[in-house]
């Protein structure tokens, strides 16, 4: 029988697979995905506590809605970031901005 | 007992498999239009997730806004900073080793705050058609008392919209108006409305900070 | 024939006596070779020397030694099994007759409440009834104890060796007597089987490895003479297995004993047997070094064990394990009605202190001792009570004492027979730890490991004997053979020496590159995991991991020692890969010992480590503030699947990275293959059990070696076993995860070449060079005592010179040096006090400055990390309280 538990673990896993993907992708673009994915463990959460929860069950769901149209304007204004960042170093290695170094 | 006579199981493993499997591809591999291929399929998998979970207006904003929308500036960002045709920048390996090993143990210990859960059965039915307000009945639901059929079939996209027009639909509590004691119902309204100005914000944002090579470029 | 029908031990002291025959036949046979040798030109003597073989070494002496052992081998075989076969039949038996006192004991309890309703004839009749019942309770208890009594009878038996001091008149029993003598136990027979088999296949397997030998004229490559060419000398087979007879006589004596002493004695013949083995090759200086360095560090802990018997022998006057425990554990109130039976302990409550330690406090000075109260179990008390010596004969109704908490005893300061003596528990405590550091010293625990990975240096097989049969087992096998001797204090001294080894070890091993290395190393961490388990209180699993790695690691010995003959002497793993076509028996014999030491399902090791697991697990479920100890042997399994596999990858898979090597490579014949499929065959099977799914099910853990366990264990960690068994799977499946996590790690680096080692050596070159240089133990004990002793030395002829001779100069130079002195204090204290202090600073801040890398993704990875830190602290912290009922 399926239960919270196991959506919870697949957000969990959702959410690993993007800290790691954030962790270790030399491409912007790539840091991105792991951003997405992150968000997507946690909607995942928000949704199963919806399902699971009763005093939960509308907030869950409005909070996920947010989460969702956050995650389009991050991803519309990080977008524009990695343009900027590829105008200016002429590649989308986040590597090459080291400039924080100290 | 077929095992279909209950799907959700067969269906939470076929789409959780996928769903994992491909977010796990997403991260393994090292092309970035691979990637990025596999994270749609992983964002697919999760709006049926959230269809299984009955939440079928998130389900179905997810597809629209994620996979449509968002899918679609990433792969624009792709073509738009793409050096070669499959570029792939890769980590050494000592870092992968670090970060997979990280990884786990992040997993791990969610999985132990998991476990330390108890297991919730899920309400039977919806909750939702009792929040409803009487005023807004629409047309094919029942009165006061009786069990409304429409709105426990489907309730979410209803109750949403209302919630976000400033109708009370959210948990109830009891506060005290004038002297009087009365049940308030949580309304979403004000959050409807940051998002709004957030997103405005974030795209005018957006379209400055794209725009920036140009004005640089006049500028010289 | 008849002795031996009635006194089956026998078997044993024949198996033992075996070695040591054909170690005095070859000691005569080479004494007299060379004794004629030396007199050559005299016709006789030659005579004498060519019959001997002449030049030649023979292959009598592998042909006379593995007849010995082979048959020492048939021997305890069969009296193992006899053994076996007695003592479950005993065991039945006696459960058979504790099932029908516990109803008999219901019945009289039934008959008591009725008896309180009779009157007259029928509460006469009750009474009489209860009486019988008594009687027949009596009788059945008094059976048992025949039939043990019986049994131990059977299986025991010592020669008086010396009287220490001669008894008075007036207190006949106060004699101290050294006896010589053999017990046998489950424990004992089951090594005893053990040692003698894998002796066996290593002696079949060194009548191979060691042919070189048999020449008349050995090359040593790796010595180099005056004129640059290599070293000659004769052969020495025969002396190889020379003292292969007498490490084995030394061990299984060791397992024979019944007393600490005699124990002492073996313990000494095996440190002499591997300094002679190890500098086998004595022209070598590595080998010299290493023979040395293993005898000294054994030394130190021999030291510790010299004084753990000094402050046996002064307090318990004896040294025979079953008088020792029976003075300080407190015996079975048989006046109380109390079954003796399994399993019937847990009801008890801790001011109980049946086979507990009996602490005290004195309350009052009485005459030639102390008055004391007895504390409960998990009290802390000054003094330990010493039971008293039996009285001798039948004495029924010798001044019976309650052993229960808040009673009273009477405590005298030279106890006679019959009376109670006590010890300060101090006094225990640093006994057991003497005896401890013994076994630190033999069975290469932290911080006297060191010794082991250079014993390398002897012959491959005698690094197979001395790793998994017989040297680094004494360690272990002793502390189980003590184990009712340790107080709590030492058992987590135990514990955590083995959880800190086992770390230690494990992550050097990652970094070895020679291949016995590797196993060296793994060999230290798998002892660690014996003594973490038996300091954690899982006496069975700690020695059911001795019995089970003693057969993965003979195999996995011996088939490094093939792959290295193989390959004509090659030992770094760098220079192999892709000899798997070329030596297809050895590859996947030595899989099998890869698979079972990693802990796949199914395979030996899998059963032990998951027992030890499962009882760590369930101690730190019951001391929440010990995690350490689960946690290090949790992660350890991970590290230990890494580095196996990747000295497999390495050495089998993959292409082939040195022409030379590879090309020259064979595989070895059938004495050195046969041994190795043997050996394969026992690393998966031997820890089966009825189903051999079931980890917690095996044979040989339940079957044996519960069976052996001092009652003093499952009184003491009643709760902790509860816990683990209640655990058991859950440790052994994290315990699989961290599995799959080594493997797929040693895989994706090793085998598919996904991960590149040598840029993980780059990333982490700070860690790899601490790892590679064994984290420093050998500079640190160089800088610690080494070289304070040779600086000690040039000191003293230093102050020789200068001081004596020098001291009617030295009053002129004084005055000189008072002002360098004051210079000095000005540059260095002066003006070092605020340059280290900028120092300091500068250092942190360069320390905290390799974190602030730039990259946005270190950064992800720090978060996370902490993230994961913070969970597992609070988890950590809010199972503390949780955990206490």
């Amino acid at each position: 029988m399926i239960g919270l538990e196991h959506y919870l673990f697949l957000g969990a896993l959702l959410f690993v697979c993007g800290v790691v993907c954030m962790a270790t992708k030399r491409n912007a673009i790539g840091v991105l995905i792991g951003v997405e994915l992150v968000l997507n463990g946690a909607n995942v959460n928000l949704v199963a506590f919806a399902r699971y929860n009763p005093a939960f069950e509308i907030e869950g769901m409005i909070f996920s809605l947010l989460v969702i149209v956050l995650a389009a304007a991050e991803a519309a204004v990080a977008l524009a970031i990695v343009l900027n960042f590829y105008n200016n170093h002429s590649t989308v290695d986040v590597d090459s901005a080291e400039e924080l170094r100290g | 007992m077929s095992p279909f006579t209950n799907l959700e199981p067969f269906l939470f493993w076929t789409i959780a498999c996928i769903t994992g499997g491909c977010a796990i591809a997403c991260v393994v591999t090292h092309n970035i239009v691979r990637s990025a291929t596999w994270l749609l399929f992983a964002l697919a998998g999760t709006s049926g997730i959230f269809f299984l979970l009955g939440a079928d207006l998130v389900g179905a904003i997810q597809l629209l806004v994620y996979v449509g929308g968002t899918m679609i500036l990433v792969v624009f960002g792709v073509m738009l900073t793409a050096q070669g045709p499959f570029i792939s920048m890769r980590t050494s390996s000592g870092e992968w080793a670090v970060s997979v090993a990280a990884g786990l143990l992040l997993l791990s210990v969610l999985s132990v705050a998991i476990s330390k859960i108890g297991k919730p059965t899920p309400p039977s039915g919806s909750t939702v058609a009792q929040y409803a307000p009487k005023t807004t009945l629409a047309e094919g639901m029942t009165k006061e008392g009786e069990t409304n059929e429409v709105a426990s079939k489907s309730p979410y996209s209803m109750a949403i919209g209302q919630g976000f027009l400033g109708v009370g639909v959210g948990p109830a509590h009891k506060e005290t108006v004038n002297g009087k004691e009365t049940v308030v119902r949580a309304s979403y309204l004000l959050p409807f409305e940051i998002v709004s100005v957030h997103l405005l914000v974030a795209l005018i944002g957006a379209a400055y900070l794209a725009r920036a090579k140009r004005r640089k470029e006049a500028a010289v | 024939m008849g002795t031996l029908h009635d006194h089956p031990f026998l078997w044993f002291v024949i198996a033992t006596l075996l070695p040591l025959a054909s170690f005095t036949y070859l000691l005569l046979v080479g004494g007299v070779r060379n004794f004629a040798r030396a007199r050559r030109n005299h016709p006789a003597a030659d005579a004498v020397y060519q019959g001997l073989g002449g030049d030649q070494p023979g292959r009598r002496a592998a042909y006379v030694g593995m007849a010995a052992i082979f048959l020492a081998f048939v021997c305890s075989a069969m009296g193992y099994v006899t053994y076996f076969v007695e003592h479950h039949r005993v065991e039945h038996e006696s459960e058979r007759i504790a099932e029908e006192n516990e109803k008999l004991d219901h019945d009289l309890k039934s008959l008591r409440r009725k008896g309180r309703h009779f009157k007259g004839a029928e509460a006469k009749e009750n009474s009489a009834k209860i009486a019988e019942i008594r009687k027949q309770i009596k009788e059945n208890q008094q059976t048992v104890h025949e039939s043990e009594e019986r049994l131990e009878h059977r299986w025991s038996g010592s020669l008086l060796w010396a009287r220490v001091w001669s008894s008075s008149a007036a207190d006949p029993g106060s004699g101290n007597t050294l006896r010589i003598g053999a017990r046998i136990d489950h424990l004992s027979g089951l090594m005893f089987v053990m040692v003698t088999f894998v002796a066996t296949l290593i002696h079949l397997f060194s009548s191979g490895y060691m042919s070189d030998e048999l020449d008349k004229q050995v090359e040593d490559h790796q010595v180099h003479g005056e004129d640059g060419g290599h070293f000659r000398r004769r052969g020495r087979f025969g002396r190889f297995f020379l003292f292969l007879s007498l490490f084995c006589f030394s061990m299984l004596n060791l397992l024979l004993a019944d007393n600490l002493f005699q124990i002492f004695v073996s313990w000494e013949l095996v440190g002499i047997c591997s300094f002679l083995l190890i500098g086998f090759y004595y022209e070598r200086t590595s080998a010299t070094n290493a023979a040395n360095k293993a005898f000294i560090t054994n030394r130190v802990g021999d030291a510790g064990f010299i004084i753990g018997l000094l402050i046996v022998w002064t307090y318990l006057g004896t040294f025979n394990f079953e008088e020792m425990f029976s003075r300080l554990r407190a015996p079975v109130d048989m006046h109380h009605g109390h079954v003796h039976a399994h399993g019937g302990h847990h009801k008890q409550a801790v001011t109980d202190l049946t086979h507990r330690f009996v602490k005290a406090d004195a309350t009052k000075d009485i005459e030639g001792g102390k008055e004391m109260t007895m504390k409960a179990a998990n009290e802390a008390g000054q003094y330990v009570v010493i039971m008293p010596r039996p009285m001798g004969g039948d004495h029924e109704d010798e001044g019976h004492q309650h052993y229960n908490a808040g009673e009273l005893v009477d405590a005298k300061d030279r106890p006679k027979v019959g009376e109670h003596g006590y010890m300060p528990y101090w006094m225990l405590v640093v006994a057991g730890l003497g005896i401890f550091l013994g076994c630190v010293g033999k069975s290469a625990q932290f911080p006297l490991q060191v010794w082991l990975p250079d014993a390398m240096e002897g012959p491959t097989p005698v690094s197979a004997l001395i790793h998994a049969a017989t040297m680094v087992a004494a360690g272990v096998y002793l502390v189980g053979r003590c184990y009712p001797l340790f107080a709590p204090e030492t058992l987590l001294t135990i514990a955590y020496t083995g959880g800190i080894t086992l770390f230690v070890a494990a992550t050097i091993a990652i970094v070895a590159t020679d291949i016995k290395k590797v196993l060296a190393y793994s060999t230290v961490s798998q002892l660690g995991y014996m003594m973490l388990g038996l300091g954690v209180g899982g006496w069975a699993a700690g020695l059911f991991h001795l019995v089970t790695h003693a057969f993965f690691k003979a195999l996995l010995f011996l088939g490094s020692g093939s792959v290295i003959y193989g390959c004509h002497h090659e030992q770094d793993m760098r220079k192999m890969g892709g000899l798997f076509p070329k030596m297809k028996i050895t590859a996947i014999s030595m899989l099998m010992g890869v698979f079972a030491i990693a802990g796949i399902p199914l395979f030996s090791g899998w059963y032990s480590k998951d027992a030890v697991l499962a009882n760590a697990f369930g101690f730190i479920r019951e001391h929440p503030q010990h995690v350490l100890l689960f946690v290090l042997p949790l992660i350890t399994a991970g590290i230990t699947t890494f580095y196996m596999f990747r000295m497999w990858f390495m050495t089998f898979a993959g292409r082939p990275k040195d022409h030379h090597v590879y090309d020259h490579a064979h595989e070895t014949p059938w004495m050195m293959t046969t041994p190795l499929v043997l050996l394969a065959i026992l690393s998966v099977g031997v820890a089966w059990g009825n189903p051999p799914w079931d980890a917690s099910n095996s044979f040989m853990e339940t079957q044996i070696l519960h069976h052996a366990q001092p009652e003093s264990v499952e009184v003491d960690f009643h709760d902790e076993h509860h816990a683990a068994h209640a655990g058991h799977d859950f440790a052994g499946g994290l315990a699989l995860v961290m599995v799959v996590i080594g493997f797929s790690f040693a895989a994706s680096t090793y085998w598919f070449g996904f991960l590149d080692p040598n840029e993980s050596k780059e990333m982490f070159s700070g860690v790899h060079r601490f790892l590679s240089h064994k984290w420093y133990f050998d500079e640190a004990y160089s800088a610690l005592f080494v070289r304070p002793a040779m600086a000690a030395a040039g000191w003293a002829r230093w102050f020789d010179t200068n001081v004596v001779d020098g001291l009617v100069n030295g009053v002129g130079k004084s005055g000189l040096a008072v002002s360098r002195v004051h210079g000095f204090f000005d540059r260095v204290i002066v003006d070092g006090l605020v340059n280290v202090v900028a120092k300091v600073w500068y250092a942190i801040g360069s320390w905290l400055r390799v974190f602030q890398t730039g990259y946005i993704r270190s950064y992800v990875l720090f978060l996370g990390m902490a993230a994961a830190g913070i969970w597992l602290l609070l988890w950590v912290l809010t199972m503390a309280p949780a955990a206490q009922p």
